[in-house]
């Protein structure tokens, strides 16, 4: 789906940059790109959707390089939802927001309305509100029903839960991760939310300095203590006590917990296996 | 580059009082605008470029006046097939093209364009906005309230340019195509405009409440502790742009 063969890119007046990257992202994957600040997750991201043109190397997407398609060609596959709803939006109505996009593809109105309907209920929107009126957390979802009715394979999420509450952020998150177990859909997410990390994403990548230092399953590079620390980042509290809890053990019980239900199950069994032991002992006695 | 920043410096230029800055730099623009030489106005430009190298800030001089050509140059063009007076100079199929009056006017108002601008636009690079506010204030009593909301104007160009930029991408993204003619770029300026518009509103909104939680109201005359003093220096280069006007209108 999106592919980096060398690439370099160095902003102009600036430190910051990308240098001899190398990634491959498939159709259907979830993947995390975390980092300090200036580590090149933006970048990373801008250069996915032809918003940055690499100096050197060539971003594929889709099989396609990034320079030899137009940036609006490319939003046909890659949807790109900025942290900032607010620069996204410019129109006077939700459903004007929603239709903006599609009609930017040349779809038929029919079609059009098709999929605004489908959008304003999947999103819980009204199609007549004035969008500049709402608050945060519902500007951040019309702007990323306006970048899902698009129906791209890839989107892109630039710290996509910034400023949300936390149940606007499950309701967002629940969603995108529905999207891509039922259809498929890949999903590139730029994230300081160690934990939402951790719970949402399959693979992560972490970079520092422009670099990538870890590439591999979310489980294993949540646990990957020194490479966190490398790139300046806390790893997420569930996966954090899990290390804690199985450091010097020779059977770790906890290697495979990530999120809180997966601790609270995992406690659950081992007392009832030590509770059994202990009725075992105790018959025996 | 921003052209507006300012670029700190000690050089004799920086350390002059920013009431005599502002007024030099209008006084420089009148100038331009008065003098009726080319020659004149040519060497104006070398003068102020002479001058900011001299001070350390040749590279920024040198940049806005490449920025200034663009418009100087669109001025240029315009102005040579819009005057009609004077011998022809140029004819094509029995019209004519360019003629001579066309020619000189032209290019006078290319370099008028420059040589106005030029101080101007300097004057940012070596005042910082506070010191040209407190200056306003203290020298020339311009109440608080409008020195603030002049120089704040000034302070937020860049940051709107920057958010342009970033709405500009965020358009892209979506599929907004801005290359094209000047009549679809017209159209597509609705997906640029409404986010800055709604985005300025609220900064404005967010930057007021924070001043007057911070006793914005309460600021006097005598708040600011920094005085600023006329030196002979200021002065000096007052009279200089006095003389120059003088020089202009003479020659």
């Amino acid at each position: 789906m999106l592919r980096f063969e060398n690439v370099s890119f160095r902003y102009p007046h600036s430190d910051s940059s990308v240098e001899q990257l190398n990634l491959h992202i498939h159709k259907g994957e979830f993947v995390a790109l975390i980092g300090s600040n200036g580590a090149g997750k933006s970048t990373i991201s801008r250069l996915s959707n032809g918003l940055l043109k690499p100096d050197t190397g060539t971003v594929y997407l889709d099989g396609t390089p990034t320079t030899a398609i137009r940036t609006s060609q490319i939003a046909r596959k890659a949807g790109f939802l900025f942290q900032n709803p607010d620069r996204q939006i410019c129109q006077n109505t939700v459903r004007e927001e929603l239709a903006f996009g599609l009609k930017l593809m040349g779809l038929p109105e029919a079609e059009i309305q098709d999929r605004i309907a489908d959008a304003l209920g999947r999103f819980s929107l009204d199609g007549d509100w004035f969008p500049f009126s709402r608050s945060r957390g519902e500007r951040q979802r019309i702007a990323l029903a306006s970048v899902l009715v698009c129906r791209p394979q890839l989107v892109i999420l630039d710290e996509p839960t910034t400023g949300l509450d936390y149940k606007e952020c499950t309701a967002i998150m629940e969603y995108l991760t529905r999207l891509n177990r039922e259809e498929g859909l890949t999903i590139l997410m730029v994230s300081h939310d160690m934990e939402l990390v951790s719970q949402y994403a399959k693979r992560v990548l972490v970079l520092t300095g422009g670099r990538l230092i870890g590439d591999g399953a979310a489980g294993q590079i949540m646990k990957d203590r020194a490479l966190l620390g490398k790139a300046h980042v806390l790893p997420a509290q569930i996966p954090a006590l899990a290390l804690r809890l199985d450091e010097g053990k020779e059977k770790p019980q906890f290697s495979d917990v990530f999120t809180i239900e997966e601790m609270f199950d995992t406690i659950c069994r081992l007392r009832k296996k030590g509770d059994s032991e202990a009725g075992k002992g105790a018959a025996l006695s | 580059m921003n052209l507006l920043q300012y670029l700190p410096g000690n050089s004799i230029l920086h350390r002059l009082n920013p009431v005599a800055k502002l007024a030099a730099a209008f006084l420089l623009g009148i100038c331009a605008i008065v003098s009726q030489s080319v020659i004149f106005t040519t060497l104006l430009i070398v003068l102020l470029l002479g001058i900011c190298f001299a001070c350390g800030l040749g590279k920024r001089a040198l940049g806005l006046t490449r920025n200034l050509l663009v418009l100087g140059g669109m001025m240029f063009i315009l102005q040579l097939f819009f005057v009609r007076s004077g011998d022809p100079m140029l004819s094509a199929g029995g019209f004519t093209l360019i003629t001579q009056d066309g020619l000189s006017s032209a290019v006078l108002l290319g370099l008028r364009i420059i040589a106005t601008m030029l101080p101007l636009m300097l004057l940012f690079a070596i005042t910082e906005m506070n010191d040209l506010c407190g200056a306003l204030v203290k020298r020339l009593h311009v109440p608080y309230r409008y020195a603030f909301i002049v120089t704040t104007a000034f302070r937020f160009v860049p940051l709107f340019t920057a958010e342009f930029h970033d709405i500009e991408d965020a358009q892209k993204a979506r599929g907004v195509e801005y290359d094209g003619g000047l009549i679809k770029k017209l159209k597509l300026s609705v997906p640029l405009f409404v986010p800055l518009l709604m985005s300025s509103l609220k900064k404005v909104d967010s930057g007021a409440m924070s001043a007057q939680l911070r006793g914005f109201n309460l600021r006097t005359v005598s708040s600011g502790y920094r005085e600023y003093p006329f030196t002979a220096a200021d002065i000096g280069c007052i009279l200089l742009s006095v003389l120059m006007i003088a020089a202009a209108a003479m020659i």
